[in-house]
């Protein structure tokens, strides 16, 4: 607790520094984009209450990610991906596990989770326009899940009268990446239909004798393929209807006349209306089925053994006060169906509904105040929450704010945390807890930001203390003494994180630009209600990471531009306690230190006139080789070469 | 179109949406999984196909094949067009430690290095006797999970993936290399309850290293790897006659592992 007490104390002092340091502001960072997320209302970047990192555009196409969790990892410190059981993907987010943050597109939840995050390869980054992350507790606005924060990416909407972009990138293990994405736009109707497949191919890695804690020898790859259409309808001035579909499709290899099979079907239709100047309705209807199966090439048989189906209905009214503020008010209906063969009955489901106020009061030039209060309310175990937030943002200077918040976080049970009975081959059986409460967070933050001229520097602190946080418990043998090992999901008696993250940036007009992302993170090891400390479920993030990035820009004919690109990141070591043995908890913990590592990205992007874009790359550039291949060591077995190629059909004629 | 009547069409695929979609759509896209024990072998069955559910860690499942001839064309006297569904004859592996012996039977803990460099790296931990495995008084070959025994006989592993495929008769076998079963103590797995510290638990006792070769488990990778060797496999019992099996299937209907589905041909 010392050091987390003192860690607060120095980022907080980091912070008045910074804003002591502070002068006039000149930005060209994008501080005038508007963003939705912090308060569900639009507002510019720079004068939004609640520190939100916005991902933009260009900086999606600058790292030529694949899907969010390549795009997060170039770009977020804090941010580590790392392998759960079975090779599905675990994400943590400063010390928040996937489970906590929230992952929307453009405002939909999204249904369905390969043991416990969601299924990331589904958030491709074809389409997006742009990605707001909100950290801290949002639960106030989104409800459960957002304990930690909030990720929602928001696609792309219109634009020229038509366009069509074609793409592709081939690299290392026959990964092979196809696009397109072809737009028509009128005065009244708006078209975007999105396609995109990704491959890669299984490899195997070699680990070193001896290792610590589990590893994995093979990496399975997957193939995914994605449509989504979106159509936007303006009836009137104000008034813009838009309906969406999508599939998802994604098959992964483990055993090869038995491949694993994942999809997705979404549908959504919302309506927004400006009424006048001060008044915004937003009403949206979303369909999310997320289900996966087994199929068997010998049989040809495709057996379903889960499917998360999410229907959901909200309303969001907000209302303008001409110079004093904005109240929004809100509701969510949610009905959540679950089938899995591992649940008692094969099938479950609940209602879930809410209702939130918020009020934005611009109290001066300088000041101004958040307040916003949200009621929960899940049919399972009738659960209720009613989740407080209040922050204000102060201008001290016009290129300084100051951003200071508290907010309260929850997570209401899962249904498969409630009733999951999963027999693991035969080791032990994870089994479900009806009796499960909601973990809750208590978040505190305080972040500075500081922009002039050529120059941003942001500072940020956060604190959390989490009760009741949900997690695998201490494996126990069957009261029944039949030699059964049961493991089961529990509240953990306390859990607190706390940590301070520094981004400085710059952008000259001779095309050089740089950034500079550090994250300091530390996590308090978990303990049951009898205040035993226990094993991590997942491995702990890391003390310390870094993310640079070094790009230079120039056109040098009209026909002719260069861009040249080089980012890394640095991850510390981080160590966990661990028990010596899962079977026999007698036998204590040990303290397993994973590795640091560090890895480089070099690249090159070429334009051809307006249409064509040639993206070069050499990944992992240094040939970084883990000894071990842990569940969080990087997915790489040494330098990759990626060739990539991207034609704007519409700007060929 | 008029906005009334796109409000209506919006309108109404919304209820219809809401309606039906709150167990999910699309159901038809998947195949049924819910099948009885009596179903599956139904499903499995037909002339020259056998069905056993050999995933018990605990259990070996026996079949006579002379029965299995015997019963079918019996069967087949009364009706042409039925199949015959074998009653495999299941026997517990002996798990209860007994008084020392002269015999090697018993469990033989191995650790195999299932985290790291895989089974191939092993040591042996510990070891207690047992009784010997239980047997019928006619067999001709057992099956555990993806091991298998015989009862003295020898098998001969060929390149055909089809049995109609198999040159006519016996003969074209006899000069070929038949294996016998051969002493293990380290492929039957039986005691699982300690695999995450890499312990497992074999039953010692004598399996065919080339029949036990048309269900492959390697690991790593972890989860463990199933792969099926499809080649028909040519079975000399030990009373000079020939058999044909191969494993067509090794999955249930809801993707039971070991659950095997296996073609025949009595007597060559």
């Amino acid at each position: 607790m010392k050091s987390e007490k003192r860690l607060c104390v120095l980022s907080l002092l980091c912070t008045l520094c910074t804003a002591i340091a502070a002068q006039r502001a000149d930005s060209v960072f994008n501080l005038n984009d508007v963003v939705v997320t912090a308060t569900r209302t639009p507002k510019l970047l720079k004068d939004v209450p609640i520190q939100t990192r916005l991902i933009t555009l260009k900086d999606i196409e600058r790292t030529d990610a694949t899907d969010v969790q390549d795009l997060l990892q170039q770009e977020m410190p804090g941010v580590e991906f790392s392998y759960a059981m079975n090779q599905q993907r675990h994400m943590n987010f400063c010390g928040f596990g996937g489970q906590s943050i929230l992952f929307l597109i453009d405002g939909e939840r999204l249904a369905g989770e390969t043991l416990d995050d969601v299924d990331f390869t589904r958030l491709n980054m074809a389409n997006v326009q742009r990605i707001e992350i909100v950290k801290g507790a949002a639960s106030a606005l989104y409800g459960s899940n957002a304990g930690g924060g909030v990720v929602n990416i928001i696609t792309k909407d219109g634009g020229k009268p038509w366009a069509l972009n074609l793409n592709a990138r081939l690299a290392r293990h026959n990964e092979q990446r196809y696009g397109g994405n072809w737009t028509v736009n009128s005065e009244r109707v708006a078209n975007t239909l999105n396609f995109n497949y990704n491959g890669t191919d299984n490899y195997s890695v070699k680990n070193a004798p001896n290792p610590q804690a589990l590893v994995y020898g093979m990496v399975y790859g997957d193939k995914t393929y994605h449509v989504k259409d979106k159509v936007t309808f303006r009836p009137i001035d104000g008034m813009k209807i838009v309906g969406r579909a999508g599939y998802f499709y994604r098959t992964l290899s483990r055993t090869a006349d038995n491949p694993e099979r994942y999809r997705d079907f979404s549908a959504g239709l919302r309506g927004l209306w400006q009424m006048g100047s001060n008044d915004h309705l937003d009403i949206a209807y979303a369909f999310d089925q997320y289900d996966k199966s087994d199929f068997q090439e010998i049989a040809r048989l495709d057996i379903r053994d889960y499917s998360n189906v999410q229907n959901s209905v909200r309303a969001v009214y907000n209302h303008g006060f001409s110079g004093v503020g904005t109240l929004t008010v809100g509701a969510d209906y949610l009905h959540d169906y679950l089938f899995n063969k591992n649940l008692e009955g094969e099938n479950c489901q609940q209602d879930a509904f809410d209702a939130f106020a918020q009020m934005d009061w611009n109290v001066s030039a300088r000041w101004e105040l958040v307040g916003a209060l949200r009621y929960d309310y899940f049919s399972d175990h009738r659960n209720s929450h009613l989740t407080p937030k209040l922050t204000a943002r102060y201008k001290i200077l016009d290129n300084l704010t100051l951003r200071f918040g508290y907010g309260m976080g929850f997570r209401a049970p899962t249904l498969k945390e409630r009733y999951y009975n999963f027999d693991m081959a035969g080791i032990w059986t994870v089994q479900g807890n009806p009796q499960l409460q909601s973990e809750v967070s208590h978040n505190v933050n305080i972040a500075a930001e500081w922009t002039r001229r050529k120059f941003n520097l942001t500072v940020s602190t956060y604190y959390n203390n989490m009760t009741n946080k949900i997690a695998t418990g201490i494996p126990y043998y069957s009261p029944e003494g039949n030699g059964k090992l049961f493991l089961p999901y529990i509240n953990l008696k306390n859990y607190s994180v706390c940590g301070a993250e520094m981004t400085m940036q710059v952008r000259f007009d001779n095309g050089f630009s740089g950034k500079l992302s550090y994250a300091i993170t530390s996590e308090h090891l978990p303990q049951d209600k009898d205040g035993t400390t226990i094993s991590n479920q997942y491995i702990p993030a890391r003390t310390h990471s870094l993310i640079a990035r070094f790009d230079w820009d120039k056109q040098f004919t009209k026909n002719y531009g260069l861009s040249i690109g080089l980012n890394g990141r640095f991850l510390s070591a981080v160590n966990n306690e661990e028990y010596v043995n899962l079977q026999d908890i007698s036998q204590g913990t040990k303290s397993v230190c994973y590795p640091a590592y560090t890895l480089w990205k070099l690249s090159t992007v070429q334009r051809f006139g307006k249409a064509v874009r040639l993206t070069l790359a050499l990944d992992n550039l240094f040939n970084y080789i883990p000894t071990y291949y842990y569940y969080n060591a990087p997915v790489t077995d040494g330098i990759s070469f990626q060739a990539g190629v991207s034609v704007d059909i519409d700007n060929l004629f | 179109m008029s906005f009334k009547k796109i409000h209506f069409l919006t309108g109404c695929v919304v209820v219809t949406l809401l309606l039906t979609a709150c167990e999910g759509l699309f159901s038809g896209l998947y195949d049924n999984d819910k099948l009885t024990e009596q179903e599956q072998e139904m499903a499995a069955a037909a002339a020259g196909r056998l069905y056993v559910d050999a995933s018990d860690w605990e259990k070996w499942y026996y079949l006579d094949i002379q029965e299995l001839r015997d019963s079918v064309n019996a069967l087949k006297e009364k009706d042409s067009t039925a199949v015959y569904t074998y009653r495999w004859k299941e026997y517990d592996i002996p798990m209860e430690r007994t008084e020392a012996s002269d015999t090697p039977t018993g469990i033989y803990t191995y650790w195999y290095d299932v985290f790291g460099a895989g089974i191939s790296v092993n040591e042996r931990r510990d070891f207690y006797p047992t009784i010997e495995q239980p047997m019928p008084e006619r067999w001709s070959i057992a099956v555990h999970r993806n091991n298998v025994r015989t009862n003295g006989a020898s098998v001969y592993e060929t390149g055909y993936t089809s049995i109609a495929d198999l040159p006519g008769g016996k003969d074209a076998f006899t000069d070929c290399t038949f294996i016998e079963d051969q002493w293990s103590e380290k492929d039957v797995w039986v005691v699982q309850d300690q695999m995450l510290s890499g312990l497992i638990g074999n039953q010692g006792i004598k399996i065919n290293p080339v029949l036990s070769q048309w269900l492959l488990v390697s690991i790593p990778p972890m989860p463990p790897q199933f792969t099926l060797n499809n080649h028909v496999f040519i079975l000399r019992l030990n009373d000079g006659t020939y058999a044909a099996l191969q494993l067509e299937n090794y999955l249930n209907s809801a993707g039971k592992k070991c659950c095997l589905t296996i073609n025949y041909k009595y007597p060559l």
